[in-house]
């Protein structure tokens, strides 16, 4: 193997400051006179929000807001966009149901985001957090892969009839078909898919600063791409235009992919905003 | 308390944990809270010599104590074995998982020895979930930086 140049080992260079706890995460970072954000979640897998009560939470020591999805969008706050879109193998585009950041009406997974308590300290965000008061209407979900496109399944969104976003089949159907027809014999098993998720160790974390007098927007965020987390806010959250908008990564505990789309809900409550 | 060989005192509330206030009051933000559920170790500190996960400790269970971060390991800028390992190893890609694996590792070594078998560092190493590197590097780092505390 060379030695240096091209074809080289080299040693990486951000091991010692790793090594000895000089990195700097996302959550790291502090920003002068910042206030925390904590969300209000769904214990149910599938509900309507008939109603939700923030009164008692925003009055709790320190609080500075509490926000729902009805105020992201009379705040023009534009929803969760999906990056990825997939055409089935019939032709159909992507069925994407509508993601807001904060849930409205209706909820559609346990964890849905419902409202967000903005505080002083983040102790007194979680305080005021459990005063938020929703009242659920408990409907049936589903959560088994097995039979969640079958007819006589309960429907989750309206737009992805079955709960089928899209089929996207790979493979040579016709030769398997094939093969399987002039085999000698044929053994049939049921396989059992894991859920997967991709989990970086690092969790998602933003710190965002506004600037009354430039009005621009700093966002520090863990992100494989800022410029993405940029386009996408702009153009599709309608938060700033790009050039008012800057998004600083620094290191990142792991990404793996999940970290080039922006999750709206960690970022959108603006921390550090009036 | 002590933390890193200095005398530290302030007040806090009963319910604080000590990674708060290692990372939020003495801005020690080498130690990580990866889950705050006492599953991934990214939060792993020694408290007298003994590894703990902050993120289920009290900052007042830690009064009086000596609290070792990984901030407290290296002196004058000189690593200590087991950070050495790490880096010659290759036991780290992406450095969030990584204080505490060292933390762990060196109480791995300190309660069994520096001819640690590696079955008896992959079974204690199960408290620390890394995502990018791979276990096998790290298994390699704790065993190289075992021998090196060894002398
Ligand atoms: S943060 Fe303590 S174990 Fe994960
Ligand atoms: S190095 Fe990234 S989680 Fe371990």
């Amino acid at each position: 193997m060379a030695e240096n140049g091209v074809g080289a080992s080299v040693r990486r260079k951000e091991d010692y400051r790793f090594l000895t706890g000089k990195g700097s995460y996302t959550d790291d970072l502090n920003v002068v006179g910042q206030t925390h954000a904590y969300f209000v979640r769904s214990p149910h897998a599938h509900a309507t929000i008939n109603s939700i009560d923030t009164a008692a939470a925003a009055a709790a020591d320190g609080v500075v807001a509490v926000l729902t999805g009805d105020d992201l969008a009379a705040d023009g706050i534009g929803p969760l966009i999906c990056g990825v879109n997939v055409t089935s193998d019939d032709g159909e585009p992507h069925r994407a149901p509508v993601h807001s950041a904060l849930a409205q009406g209706k909820v559609n997974y346990v964890g849905d985001h419902v409202a967000v308590v903005i505080a002083e300290t983040l102790a007194e965000a979680k305080d005021a957090a459990e005063k938020v008061e929703v009242d659920y209407g408990i409907l049936p979900a589903v959560t088994d892969t097995a039979t969640a496109a079958d007819d006589d399944q309960q429907q989750i969104h309206e737009v992805a009839p079955n709960n089928q976003c899209y089929n996207w089949p790979f493979g040579d159907k016709a030769a398997v078909d094939a093969a399987f027809e002039s085999a000698h014999k044929v053994s049939s098993l049921d396989l059992v898919n894991n859920r997967m998720v991709t989990n970086p160790m690092e969790p998602r974390a933003a710190a965002g600063e506004y600037n009354s007098g430039t009005e621009e927007i700093t966002l520090h965020l863990t992100t494989q791409n800022p410029h993405v987390h940029r386009l996408v806010m702009s153009a599709f959250n309608q938060l700033a235009p790009e050039h008012k908008l800057r998004v600083v990564g620094p290191d990142v505990g792991g990404g793996f992919g999940v970290k080039i789309f922006r999750v709206l809900r960690r970022v959108g409550c603006r921390l550090g905003l009036p | 308390m002590n933390v890193n060989g200095e005398s530290i005192s302030g007040e806090v509330e009963d319910r604080m944990l000590l990674v708060e206030f290692l990372r939020e009051h003495l801005r020690l933000t080498g130690t990580h809270v990866g889950c705050d559920t006492s599953q991934c170790g990214a939060c792993v500190v020694h408290v007298n010599g003994v590894s703990v996960k902050s993120c289920t400790t009290l900052a007042v269970q830690a009064e009086g104590g000596d609290v070792t971060t990984i901030e407290g390991l290296a002196i004058n800028g000189e690593l200590h074995p087991m950070q050495q390992a790490f880096k010659d190893n290759h036991g780290l890609q992406c450095g969030f998982c990584t204080p505490g694996m060292v933390m762990s590792a060196i109480d791995i070594v300190n309660r069994n020895g520096s001819d640690v078998d590696e079955a008896t560092v992959r079974k204690e190493l199960e408290g620390n979930i890394c995502r990018c590197t791979g276990y096998h590097n790290i298994v390699k780092a704790v065993h190289a930086g075992a021998k090196n505390m060894g002398g």
